[in-house]
């Protein structure tokens, strides 16, 4: 593949040959919309459900008009709620669907720029660095129509997403004009990041640095809007999360606001389009670097490599669980003002025991970082299982390595990685508790509460491990393992389930420190229980045949 | 050293992956010292019998040694002895090449420094590279430093110049005669039959998991034919109807036909009965064996249906 990236000037174009860059586009897009109806799917109900279930939440939570005003005034002068929520159009006369928005809206325009992100840099750079495209393009198709197609999907993704969204909030219960604008300000949100993602694949030469560059500006887009938001309006109206925003559903409905996310969509795709026509195929405008020709002296052994493939992924989950820890520490402090008016609040934190609303609160957060680790636990172990099945695992295993030291190797690194993001979130939460309340002494106490808290996530991952040994063609249900561990965490009071069902998350067997005392038995039997899992996914691996493909 | 050691010895040896029969009882001898060529069409069972030797798959049914013990069981232990190339190489898109070849080399206890850096120059591999800007070809080249680099008594080479160039070809050529030279052992799968024809002292051809030929290329070009292009001063009378005698194609004074070797001295009597001016005798070529055991099958199949 070359390295050399050429700017030549456009070939010259006649109408006919302009049209010949799109042949073929439709009939790719009924490929990619094939090749992405699962993921179409899972997207949909995921983000679906996370709003629905937050509406019905909400609408347990605040049932009078003093309940909802005391949530407006603590959130709207509050700077860490402003921060995570966003300005809080709508709290001057808070509804429940302003206090909806102001807890889900922010978040979720977040999920979509990532779910434009990943879908557009799979259809662009993906389908280029394999060689997909190349396949594709040696047909009589256009050049752009592979992109275009791909885009396409995107959208369809986007629009299926926003649709369904709106009638989540309906169903809820929550007004039908709100959910619209809700909808379409996630459609805009979602293609302004498919179109800087789109941008990003003609500036990198791998996928891996185009997911890379549009992560970053979504990471910029969201400090811009948090400093705005809190300081200077205007300031928020250079990240396109505040285009979203800028709908204001469930407030004063702005519907101009959503063309400003259409233009810079356009008008990325564009840009997109024309780097595109000037760069050679397999290329990107920035060269990539030479890498080390040699292995440094601590690359020589199969728990050496581990380390090597889960550390990218664990930096980031460190700092973005220790970012959101800093987050619910720093408004930990106004938790008992804030839950002072609203009984059924503090009834569901303090469901936790007989503790201090703050510590209850402390405690929550903790669970949500719990969850988070353990999100990362199980990506950790399946990409174990991805090594696996792209035959990476062959020549490591074809070498002096046993399938124990490989599979081993794999499970101490990502339960050390564990361990790592949950203590970190622990610890920035009692660094933004200690700040926010002037109370040195809450670094010590959050972070122990976090230490005693892994071993949950810990089983989840072993959990992972043991379907990735024992039966690696399910493995991706651990998935299913984590999302029900955190409805029974997070939803068990919204959704009344009974006592049984709620002790099937292991998140539930974990002293919830520091809102309750520490317990040794169940803190030991969970690391019992994450051993078995992670010795029975050793035994899976040592007894079956490796699987490629 | 005994030189009719085996290497590997598979007797029987049976894979099923749900319904499909990977491996149909399977015999396969490999001595010390040899290099085995393993030809096959694609599907044949030629990767499978390559993972269980790896220990990679386990076995259904069958005996199976390699270095005399078991590659399931003594996986370890064997590998410190042998060396793996894959036909279709995966590397971690975020290591370089360099990289790659060094853990792998010190997973097997080190790794010959002057002569990985000779590998990487002889194959002209750039090892500063990122292995998923690598083309196939790289990757292969990549596998096979590291396992040329090793100092295994024993290669298994998976297709390994399926990507590379006929230049890149020829160094591996070398080096394979290296080896052999050194007294180690390869079990060689290819689909480039001029390869095999110039490395392999012995050949074994599988298909549908079962061995159909085995032997030394002298031996299976025994087995087959070989081509005669005689110049009589007459016409060549009687050959058509000398058992082991096919293929008679007249043209004026030169006649081209196919023996058998237990035929060729009837076939050589009735020549010289005409007179003969200049005879040309044609070993059948490896390629020719192959497509001659390949064609009959599928002429026989084609048949049965």
């Amino acid at each position: 593949m070359t390295t050399v990236t050429t700017i030549a000037p456009p070939p010259a174009s006649s109408t006919t040959r302009a049209r010949g860059s799109w042949h073929g586009t439709g009939r790719l897009f009924r490929l990619a919309l094939r090749l992405d109806r699962t993921r179409i799917v899972m997207w949909t109900i995921g983000t679906a459900a996370l709003v629905g279930v937050s509406a019905t939440s909400i609408d347990g939570l605040y049932t009078t008009d003093a309940e909802r005003l005391a949530y407006a005034q603590i959130t709207r002068d509050n700077a860490a709620m402003i921060i995570q929520a966003g300005p809080g159009y709508g709290l001057d006369r808070p509804t429940n669907g302003a206090i909806l928005m102001n807890e889900v809206a922010v978040w979720t325009f977040v999920l979509v720029a990532i779910l434009g992100i990943m879908a557009t840099a799979r259809a662009t750079r993906l389908d280029e660095e394999t060689a997909r495209a190349e396949l594709v393009r040696s047909a009589p198709v256009g050049r752009h129509a592979g992109a275009a197609a791909g885009v396409l999907s995107v959208l369809v993704t986007l629009l299926v997403v926003g649709i369904a969204v709106a009638f989540a909030c309906v169903g809820a219960g929550f007004g039908v004009v709100g959910a619209v604008a809700f909808g379409i300000s996630l459609v805009g949100v979602g293609m302004v990041f498919a179109a800087i993602t789109a941008v990003a694949a003609q500036v990198a030469s791998t996928t891996r640095g185009t997911r890379g560059l549009a992560l970053s500006v979504l990471g910029a887009a969201f400090v811009v809007r948090a400093v705005g938001d809190v300081s200077a309006p205007w300031f928020s109206w250079l990240s396109p999360i505040h285009w979203g925003q800028a709908v204001r559903a469930y407030a004063d409905e702005r519907w101009a606001a959503p063309v400003v996310s259409a233009a810079v969509a356009l008008g990325g795709l564009a840009v997109a389009l024309r780097w595109a026509d000037h760069r050679d195929f397999g290329a990107g405008l920035l060269p990539p670097r030479p890498a080390r020709a040699t292995a440094s002296r601590w690359l020589t052994s199969p728990i050496a490599l581990a380390a090597r493939l889960h550390r990218g992924p664990t930096i980031g989950w460190v700092v973005g669980v220790a970012v959101l820890g800093a987050f619910y520490g720093v408004v930990a402090d106004q938790a008992e003002e804030m839950l002072a008016d609203n009984p059924e609040l503090a009834d569901f934190l303090a469901g936790l025991g007989g503790a201090s609303i703050t510590d209850a609160f402390l405690a929550t957060g903790l669970l949500v970082v719990g969850l988070l680790a353990a999100g990362c636990g199980v990506s950790a172990a399946l990409r174990m299982r991805a090594e696996e099945s792209a035959g990476r695992a062959d020549p490591l295993l074809a070498a002096p390595v046993s399938r124990t030291t490989w599979a081993g190797g794999h499970q101490l690194v990502v339960l050390a990685a564990v361990v790592t993001v949950t203590v970190a979130g622990a610890f920035a939460q009692g660094l933004g508790a200690a700040v926010s309340m002037g109370d040195a002494r809450q670094v010590g106490r959050v972070t122990v509460a976090g230490l005693v808290m892994a071993p949950a996530p810990a089983v989840l991952t072993g959990f992972a491990f043991a379907l990735a040994g024992a039966a690696p063609r399910r493995a991706a249900l651990a998935w299913a393992a984590l999302v029900l561990a955190a409805s029974m965490g997070l939803l068990a009071e919204v959704l009344g389930l009974p006592g049984w069902a709620r002790d099937l998350s292991p998140f539930q067997h974990v002293p919830a420190m520091p809102a309750a005392p520490f317990r040794l038995a169940p803190v030991l039997g969970l690391i019992v229980v994450a051993a078995a899992c992670c010795l029975a996914g050793l035994a899976g691996v040592r007894r079956r045949d490796l699987a490629v493909g | 050293m005994d030189v009719q050691e085996q290497v590997i010895r598979l007797r029987g040896v049976r894979k099923s992956f749900g319904s499909t029969v990977a491996l149909d009882g399977l015999d396969l001898d490999v001595s010390r010292g040899e290099v085995h060529g393993f030809l096959g069409p694609n599907g044949a069972g030629k990767s499978v019998t390559i993972r269980v030797l790896l220990g990679l798959l386990r076995r259904d049914a069958g005996e199976v040694e390699l270095l005399g013990g078991d590659p399931w069981r003594d996986a370890v232990e064997l590998h410190r002895r042998l060396a793996y190339v894959p036909g279709d190489v995966s590397l971690w898109p975020g290591l370089s090449g360099g990289e790659v070849i060094d853990l792998l080399g010190s997973l097997r206890g080190g790794i010959d420094r002057r002569r990985r850096d000779d590998l990487v120059e002889r194959f002209e591999l750039d090892p500063r590279k990122k292995a998923a800007t690598y083309s196939k070809g790289n990757r292969q080249k990549v596998a096979l430093v590291a396992a040329l680099a090793s100092d295994a008594e024993l290669l298994l080479l998976d297709e390994p110049t399926s990507g590379l160039d006929p230049l890149m070809e020829s160094v591996f050529q070398d080096c394979v005669l290296e080896m052999k030279a050194e007294g180690r052992t390869v079990l060689l799968s290819s689909h480039i039959l001029a390869e095999v024809e110039k490395l392999c002292d012995r050949v074994t051809i599988i298909r549908r998991g079962r061995a159909v030929e085995q032997g030394t290329l002298a031996e299976l070009r025994r087995m087959t034919r070989s081509t005669y292009r005689v110049e009589t001063e007459r016409p060549v009378d009687g050959l058509a109807s000398i058992d082991g005698v096919a293929a008679v194609h007249v043209e004026g004074r030169t006649t081209v036909f196919e023996a058998d070797d237990a035929a060729l001295d009837a076939a050589l009597g009735a020549v010289r009965a005409a007179g003969v001016r200049s005879l040309l005798a044609q070993p059948p070529t490896l390629e020719e064996l192959f497509l001659r055991h390949y064609g009959d099958a599928a002429a026989t199949e084609a048949d049965r249906r």
